[in-house]
């Protein structure tokens, strides 16, 4: 019991400091320009970690994460554009639309696995661009969709919150991320999630254990696009403009890049992965030619040389750390 | 309907330079396992290299043509003997994201290099137009026609008849045997490695005499050629060239009834084709 609690209060001081911290940091750093940065960095952080329990948990490599997210970013403009629906509803009605399509798509993608499945998936962002790109009388094409405002929260003599101030969008984000990234915790830490990682270390193991693999897989899928919809709504609704360059390859490397400099498969990692991943390009925009190079250049030494990523880093060394005081002792 | 031939004409044209550039990434991924992301930027580099070399040192095309590809075969050794190598034996999601990773650093290498203004390659032909059989065409397009038919035949004979064309069709079938049986798997992957990187540089050389060359165009070869490969059933020589030809012609056909989608013709077939024909159109034999 008394282990039990300790550890408890291990990691609820720093969570705890952390929150803090978060609360208070439109305090701290003040301006606008650092705000938007976190602001920004809180939407990777949904999608970060949504893409991580799919390619982190479940194994399936999906490069067309950022087709979810411009489609519920479409679907919140649409929505808010034609029937003035706000955040509150667009966002969840984002989800839907999103963890629908990855439904239809995975009753055809979820049938292969492998460089197959990467490379439908490659193609399905690419088609969804195309659809963004052609279907004029509703997306407006390259032009894109402006004007999708930020909701008021206002309750008549009691609080009037108008979200456009940056530092109040900033506290919502924060809350909308909060929520996501622990509902994908207790999901990949229930029975759902150990049958995740079953499926990602030996699918037909896992069926002869009596493991439904594709009903696992298209969990994973749906509901990975479902966040990654949601995170559209949040991130249209800031930028008040959606263009179907959100289909971008571009946005899904990002992503990766941030799964994988944090660790996959560790949730936190990527949380950290998709905070430092934001802060990093805008601190190198002195270099702007050269910003895409360097990124790649990190993307590929993370690959060959630390595939674990940040927090696979930090274990190792703990461990090492840790093990050393053992054999001291002894 | 007289505009028929035409279209499967032009069809053909820009399906035999899908063909060029899938033929190498199949060979690559049938021997190594790989699914190299970064092959069309094969091809964009041999655009470039032959337009440096033709515009800005002043080659002439036939000499640039012969450097460009020589110059990013060499680049292709380099790169399997150093990244290539650490890949071997990695996971899927470690090969496709260092290749994306390598493909983006190749892209924006070239575009801080040569500019993202479209270039084109000076055609070493006089004549404009040609016209027989009532299809209009130019001698670039011919030659990209001829050129292909030409390599096909020639991997053909390679494979078949030359010792190393057979070691290659043994590891393809069987690794580890083959290592036993003492055939030089290093020496045959750097080998393949080149051809590949080469014939995608072919490719690029000669579509920039027809398209325009810019760093953007690696990227979206290595698409198309990802469709052809799953079109024509992943690592299948013979399926590589059916299906750069099928996806060419259906893109061609594809612009007549929906010009803004003809892009996306061979994603939807690559769908369908998944959805049915798992396994490509033309089965999975190395030939």
């Amino acid at each position: 019991m008394v282990m039990k609690g300790t550890a408890r209060l291990s990691v609820a001081i720093p969570l705890g400091l952390l929150g803090l911290v978060l609360l208070v940091l439109p305090r701290l750093i003040g301006t606008d320009y650092y705000l938007h940065v976190a602001i920004v960095s809180l939407v990777f952080v949904i999608l970060a970690t949504s893409l991580d329990l799919l390619v982190g948990y479940s194994g399936l490599l999906s490069l067309g994460h950022t087709a979810f997210f411009a489609f519920g970013a479409y679907a919140a403009a649409l929505l808010y554009l034609h029937f003035g629906v706000p955040l509150w509803g667009t966002m969840f009605a984002s989800g839907a639309f999103a963890a629908v399509i990855a439904w239809l798509l995975g009753l055809l993608v979820l049938n292969v696995r492998g460089h197959r499945f990467v490379i439908t998936t490659v193609i399905f962002a690419e088609i969804g661009r195309l659809i963004a790109y052609n279907w004029t009388d509703l997306t407006n094409g390259q032009i894109g969709l402006p004007g999708i405002r930020p909701p008021v929260l206002d309750i008549p003599g009691l609080l009037h919150i108008d979200f456009g101030v940056r530092s109040a969008y900033y506290y919502l984000a924060l809350a909308v991320a909060a929520v996501s990234v622990s509902i994908i915790w207790r999901v990949t830490h229930s029975p759902v999630g150990w049958r995740m990682l079953a499926l990602r270390e030996n699918e037909r193991l896992a069926e002869a254990s009596g493991v439904d693999t594709r009903q696992i897989a298209t969990t994973a899928f749906v509901s990975s696009a479902f966040f990654a919809g949601l995170a559209g709504a949040l991130y249209a609704h800031y930028t008040g403009f959606v263009s179907p360059d959100l289909f971008y390859f571009t946005y899904t490397t990002t992503m990766l890049i941030m799964v994988f400099l944090g660790g996959k498969g560790t949730i936190i990692g990527p949380v950290i992965g998709a905070v430092l991943f934001t802060i990093l390009p805008e601190a190198l925009r002195v270099a702007a030619n050269y910003r895409l190079m360097i990124f790649s250049l990190i993307l590929l030494l993370l690959v060959v040389f630390a595939p674990e990523g940040l927090v696979g880093l930090f274990n190792r060394l703990r461990l090492r750390f840790t093990g050393r005081k053992k054999t001291a002792n002894a | 309907m007289d505009f028929i031939p035409q279209y499967v004409f032009n069809g053909l044209v820009v399906g035999c330079s899908y063909a060029l550039i899938a033929v190498g990434l199949t060979a690559i991924f049938g021997l190594m396992e790989i699914a190299n992301f970064a092959h069309g930027q094969f091809y964009m580099l041999g655009a470039y290299f032959s337009y440096w070399l033709t515009r800005i040192v002043g080659l002439d095309f036939w000499t640039g043509l012969v450097a460009s590809i020589v110059g990013v075969m060499l680049l292709g050794v380099i790169l399997e003997r150093t990244l290539f190598r650490l890949l071997r034996g990695a996971s899927l999601s470690s090969s496709v994201l260092a290749t994306i990773a390598l493909s983006i650093f190749l892209e924006n290498l070239a575009l801080n290099v040569w500019g993202p203004r479209p270039q084109k390659i000076l055609s070493p032909f006089e004549t404009g137009s040609i016209e027989f059989l009532g299809i209009f065409t130019t001698p670039e397009r011919l030659l990209m026609l001829f050129v292909t038919v030409l390599i096909v035949i020639l991997l053909h004979l390679g494979l078949r008849h030359t010792q190393t064309g057979k070691a290659i069709r043994a590891t393809f079938q069987q690794r580890e045997a083959a290592a036993l049986v003492g055939i030089d798997i290093d020496r045959l992957y750097t080998l393949t490695f080149a051809i590949g990187a080469g014939l995608a540089a072919l490719a690029g050389v000669l579509l920039g005499t027809i398209f325009v060359v810019q760093p953007s165009m690696g990227g979206i070869a290595t698409l198309k050629a990802f469709v052809v490969v799953t079109l024509g059933g992943i690592s299948s020589f013979a399926g590589g060239i059916a299906g750069g030809l099928v996806l060419g012609l259906a893109e061609s056909f594809g612009a007549i009834i929906a010009p803004a989608y003809k892009d996306a013709v061979g994603f939807i077939l690559v769908m369908l084709v998944l959805l049915y024909k798992p396994d490509g159109l033309f089965g999975k034999k190395w030939s």
